[in-house]
Formats: C-alpha cells, structure tokens, sequence
C-alpha cells in the first residue's frame, strides 16, 4: 500500500543559455509513497514548475531519472495528470465540454462523458453553468473546472502547481477542503507545489521543514502506514534561484 | 460626429447650464440607436439631393447621371434576363474563385504551419509570389485558362488564396503551446492536439482570412471580366461604360456594391454563430462617442 509510486533519482535539468546552459533544478532525490499528499514548498523560482513538468513528462531530465511504478517515465503519460496555475481551458469549449475533456480523447461515449462531467460540476458547486464558456465564469470557478477535469479521469498520481495562486483567500480555503475530501475519497496520490508557507499548511496535517530538522531528522518517529501529508522545504540551494529538494523524510516516513 | 469634442464643448458637458438645454438633449439622442440612423438618413438624403438638383446646375449628368435616371436604369436591370444571366456568371466565378483560393490557402497554411522546414524554404517565393501585381497576371491567365469562366475563377482564386494563407499560417502558429500540453497530459494523439486544439483555436484566425478576402474575389473576377469576356457583371459594367452610358455604369456598381453587402452580412453571421465562445465585443466606437 505504501510502496514507492514515483522514484525521483538525481534528476537534474538545464536549459540552453547564452553561453552558459542556466540551471532550472539542481540534483533532487526523493520517493512518493503511493497514496500520499505531499506538499513541497520553495520560493519563486526555485524550480517548483520545473520539476512537475519533469515528472509529468512534457520535458525531459538533463541528469538523472524519474520512475513511476517502477517504470521509467520517458514522456506524456495518462497515469500522471497535472493542474496548472493557469487553468488553460478552452475558450472554445463550454463548462462540461472542457471537463469532459479527457474523456472524450478516451472514446467515451458523448452521453456517458457528459453525465461523468455533470456529476463533477455538481460536485464543485458549478451546476447551472454547464453550457457556459471559459470567459463567462469567474477565476474561482475557473481554476474549480481546471481540477475537476484532472479528477474526471482519475489519474493514480495528480501534480498540482499552484493551483490556488490567483484566488482571493476565501475561494482558497474552500477548494482546499474540497480538494482534501476527495482526495480522501479518491485515494490517489498528489504532489502539490506552492510557494506560501501557510497555504501548504491549510492542507498538510505535519509539516516537515527540512531546513530545520535536517534531512534525516524530521520522520523517523512515525510509525503510520496510512498515507500521510507532508510538506518538505528545499534543503540547499547551490547555484542561485534554483533548489535542491531533499526528501529523505518520505523515505524515512513510508519504507 | 466621431471627432473628439473640443476643449469648450467637453466644458458645456460637464456644466449643464439651462441655456444648454437643447444641445444637451440633442447629443443624448445622437447616442441612441434610432439617433445614429437618422444621421445615416440626413448624410444619404443630402447627397442623394445635392445629386439630384445639382445636375444641369453644378455638374453635366452626361458624365455623372442623376439619382432618378440610375434608380429607373436599376429597375430596367432587376426585370431583364440578361441582367439575371451576368449576374449568374459572375456569382459562379466568384463562388469558384472564393471556393478554390480559401480551401487551398487554409490546406496549404495548415500544411506549412505543421511543416517548418517547408515553410521556412518556401517563404521567400511566396512573398513573391504575393508581390505580384494580379491585374499584370490577368492577361497570362486568359492566356493559360482562356477567356471563359475558368480564368476570372483562377484570378479571384490568386487573390483569396494568399490572404486566407498567411491568416491560416500565423493562426495555427499563435495557437498556446499551454493548450496544446495540458490536450498532450491528458492522452491526446498527436492527430487529436491537432483536430481538437490547434484547428478551433486557428478558428479565429481562418476567419478573418476568409472575411478579408472576400471581396477581392469579386475584385478578381471584375478584373477578368473587364479584360476579355463575354459575359458577367464586369462586361456589363465595361460595355455601359465603354458606350458612355453613365447611368447604366454606375447601377452596376450599386447591383456590385449591394452584392458585396449581403455576402459580407451571410458571413458575420455564420461567424457569430461559429465563435460564440469569444466574449461579445466593445460596443461600436461611435456608440460611444
């Protein structure tokens, strides 16, 4: 149950500069225990987005290799869905039709699609707005049909890059409860990417601040096997604006 | 009445004085719908006038006709079938002409846009070929198509071709790669990227390629006509004014002027049914004014 589901294994990425290749994400290590949701946290530009981007497979590592599952991740892959800061709807596709997205590239069936999309606009407390388009809704609603049509198609591992950033507090605190319940309910696993301390803690139940306790120090005592939340602070960071995330503690959590 | 108001008048809106009374009402109903189409009817009915009694005063109707003489010259037109056969003609030219350059422009633009190396060798030789002046490759393509139908079709066709092209292009090119990745993470084929991201979001582009290049099939199918022809609004229209027969000239360019009128009001409306999903647009700048 709490076996590894994504090995990150001295994975590094560089992008092509003038002159010198500029670094984006400095040597990172560390495991996700299936069913876990954890919460990474690092300033801007430490190289967060980088990273959900290497694990999601839309850019490939300079160094190193991320595994899913024990297979090696070499590209896009539906296993893996990811929620942009951004919500990147189709301005040409009505509510149900962006949430039904996924499925429709699927095959499903429009009727079958429409009614699994319904139910998650209901869901998100969007009903009524079923035939409306992107630029009719607001950025709250917005950003809810971005994450609902990520959960639409239940992939076993979601990244979450900011999701909350651009909304005011009050429609943050509610979609991170409502994120929390179905994660509860869907039991998948979720890395989640922010930069603000109190955000991260809204949704982790322990924060583990690597910086403080040293990278072996934080999870040792805990002895649970029920997925856990964490949150992890980056450890160092060598070349400037960039981080190196040292996750030690997910190993020490979840052997 | 577009013009900006001037420093005195900005003054007279802000400090509403009771001798200002009329005006004020007066630029109140010039903002309002039926406001803006009575000075639509003051502008026609001026000109119109001016036309009409200023023949044989300040100008000779030989050469400019009189609105009474071009209206009966219309209703001569609209009741003849010979009218009806030229105007047959010039409108399967100008189908022919639109149908052939849009769909091979929007083909060709997908293809090149998905085709980098291509596009980048080609580039140059299409600008060129762009560069060309159609009316000097008018005379090459009677010469190539002959004088019939074909060749009028094949210049309006030179002419819609490039603009539905480079619109085509620059779509398919500005589509957000963002789009197209959040598609790729959720399963997309390559084929789907492309079907369901990159061509509605072109949508907007291809559209405005098409609305722009309209008339210029009508402009290369008039060229043809005046050329070498037999028949076609265009021979009609050369043949009156070859005769100097003002008045059947100028109704011709009005039968041409309503016909690029309706066709341009089919197409916004197929437009605004087709791209409901973009929010509606600033109200007209002279609403405003």
């Amino acid at each position: 149950m709490s076996s590894a589901i994504l090995r990150i294994e001295g994975v590094a990425k560089t992008f092509p500069g003038r002159g010198a290749p500029v670094g984006a994400l400095d040597r990172t290590d560390f495991v996700i225990g299936r069913g876990e949701f954890v919460t990474l946290v690092g300033p801007s530009g430490c190289g967060k987005s980088t990273l959900l981007n290497l694990v999601s497979g839309l850019i490939a590592p300079s160094e190193g290799a991320i595994w899913y599952d024990d297979r090696r991740i070499t590209g896009v892959n539906r296993q893996i869905g990811y929620v942009t800061q951004q919500d990147n709807l189709f301005p040409w596709r009505t509510l149900r039709d962006n949430v039904a997205f996924p499925l429709e590239l699927a095959g499903v069936p429009p009727r079958e699609r429409h009614a699994e999309a319904g139910r998650w606009i209901r869901r998100v407390g969007l009903e009524g707005f079923e035939n409306a388009y992107p630029y009719e809704l607001s950025g709250g609603m917005r950003q809810r049909a971005n994450i609902i049509r990520t959960l639409i198609y239940e992939p076993p591992v979601i990244l979450m890059d900011e999701p909350f950033g651009p909304l005011d507090a009050q429609t943050r605190i509610s979609l991170q409860a409502l994120l929390l319940s179905i994660w509860e309910s869907q039991r998948s696993t979720v890395l989640f990417v922010t930069h603000d301390l109190t955000k991260a803690i809204g949704l982790a139940d322990r924060v583990v601040d690597e910086r403080a306790t040293g990278p072996h120090g934080s999870g040792r005592h805990r002895q649970d096997t029920a997925p856990a939340r964490y949150i992890f602070h980056p450890s160092e960071s060598r070349i400037p604006g960039t981080a190196r995330f040292n996750l030690e503690g997910a190993r020490c959590a979840n052997p | 009445m577009t013009a900006l108001p001037t420093e005195s008048e900005q003054s007279k809106i802000d400090s509403p004085s009771p001798v200002a009374g009329f005006g004020a009402k007066l630029r109140a109903f010039a903002n309002t719908a039926l406001g803006i189409n009575a000075g639509r009817i003051v502008l026609a009915g001026t000109f119109l006038a001016v036309w009409q009694f200023g023949a044989n005063r300040l100008f000779d109707p030989f050469f400019f006709g009189t609105p009474l003489a071009v209206f009966e010259q219309l209703i001569t037109e609209v009741t003849s079938a010979d009218f009806y056969r030229d105007l047959g003609v010039t409108a399967i030219e100008m189908a022919g002409g639109f149908g052939i350059g849009a769909s091979s422009g929007i083909f060709l633009g997908v293809l090149l846009a998905r085709w980098a190396y291509v596009a980048s060798v080609v580039d140059p030789f299409l600008l060129a070929l762009n560069s060309i002046p159609r009316i000097a490759l008018a005379p090459m393509l009677i010469v190539w198509f002959g004088i019939d139908m074909a060749s009028k079709v094949f210049l309006g066709a030179t002419l819609v071709f490039f603009i539905t092209f480079f619109n085509t292009l620059a779509g398919i090119r500005s589509v957000e790669r963002a789009l197209c990745d959040v598609a790729r993470v959720q399963g997309a084929s390559d084929w789907q990227i492309f079907t369901k991201v990159m061509l509605p979001s072109a949508s907007t582009w291809i559209m405005t390629g098409i609305k722009m290049s309209l008339p210029f099939a009508l402009v290369g199918v008039i060229i043809g006509e005046f050329l070498v022809s037999t028949h076609g609004l265009g021979y009609r229209l050369n043949a009156y004014s070859t005769s100097y027969n003002t008045v059947g000239a100028i109704s011709m360019i009005i039968i041409m002027v309503i016909l690029m009128m309706v066709l341009t009001a089919v197409v916004d409306h197929v437009e605004a049914r087709l791209m409901r999903w973009r929010p509606a647009r600033d109200p007209e700048p002279i609403a405003r004014a």
